[in-house]
């Protein structure tokens, strides 16, 4: 916990400067965490006003500020969806133009990591947020908090509210599905000359 | 060999993962990160008082227009005749003539000529 539950539960009176202690406390993290998320940096800042301004309306419900974390991981969650979903057709549009050579150029970029510079950066990007496009955004935001940020099972689980197993199953068919998308974009061609460079 | 090849794309996959950490930047909160938080608390309080109060006026004219048409409805059942009698009563004033004594002397009256 980056603050003390007293400090919560002053906000939860109403106390201003209490809520803006927990905003400046969490917002670095939840700002890291949206733009994990959303892959786009000029629009992060407003997706974390969005969080903390929900978290100002529901801190009256929240009961046990032991859940304070996991719950505001789900205010980001819900609040990175809606982002998500408003600009999906955005991205749908964009996942057409997507070709074999921005997919190569990243798995040089993952390969040789030294040598990034911004464009190469946003080539990364573009291409993990085009193949987390052939999954559901639920799924998009569960594999990136797991894959990207480093959630654990437990973490997750707390802030799904659902069992380990369950998320288990969900991450797996998400994860053949964006190896599937990743297989249609780069084709077979590339994978055999993997191997053959592997042998 | 098509296990290597799962375990290769796999691996791939994590890489590809771990490139995308690296190339999203951690963004800075600007100056006015907190000043619009609460200029947007603020817009959302003002709208949402506004549909209160609305949604509060709607409520009270929908509760006075039934209580209304409650009082005017009782007073028109109260004033009616024909809601206070009784089934019997109500039948009898609807079809007195047919329900009249026919004053037969005889019963052979009755029968065809």
């Amino acid at each position: 916990m980056l603050v003390e539950f007293d400090l919560i539960q002053k906000a939860q009176q109403g106390d201003a400067s209490a809520f803006n202690e927990i905003v400046s406390a969490y917002r670095r993290r939840i700002m890291g965490t949206i733009s994990h998320v959303i892959g786009r940096p000029e629009d992060v800042e407003d997706v974390a006003q969005e969080v903390f301004i929900r978290l100002y309306f529901s801190l009256g419900q929240l009961r046990t500020p032991e859940v304070f974390e996991p719950w505001l991981y789900r205010l980001t969650v819900n609040a990175s969806y809606d982002y998500l979903r408003k600009s999906r057709r955005r991205i749908e549009s964009r996942m057409a133009d997507l070709s074999e050579q921005q997919v190569m150029m990243a798995d040089a970029v993952a390969g040789s990591r030294a040598q990034h510079d911004d464009s190469e950066k946003r080539r990364v990007r573009d291409t993990v947020q085009e193949l987390l496009s052939a999954v559901s955004t639920e799924d998009r935001i569960l594999l990136t908090l797991k894959e990207v940020e480093g959630l654990s099972l437990k973490e997750l689980e707390k802030v799904y509210n659902v069992n380990e197993n369950a998320l288990k199953v969900r991450l797996f068919r998400a994860r053949q599905r964006v190896i599937k998308k990743m297989k249609e974009v780069t084709g077979p061609s590339s994978l055999v000359a993997k191997d053959k460079e592997a042998s | 060999m098509e296990q290597g090849k799962s375990n290769d794309r796999e691996a791939h996959l994590d890489e590809l993962f771990r490139a995308y950490l690296e190339a999203c930047p951690n963004p800075e909160p600007g100056a006015n990160f907190m000043p619009n938080i609460w200029a947007r608390i603020e817009a959302r309080e003002v709208s949402t008082n506004w549909f209160g109060r609305v949604a509060k006026t709607l409520v009270t004219a929908a509760l006075a227009a039934s209580l209304i048409l409650g009082m005017l409805i009782s007073s028109l059942n109260q004033s009616s005749a024909f809601f206070n009698a009784t089934f019997v009563e109500a039948l009898r004033a609807d079809h007195a003539s047919t329900l009249e004594p026919l004053h037969l002397d005889r019963i052979s009256q009755l029968e065809p000529e």
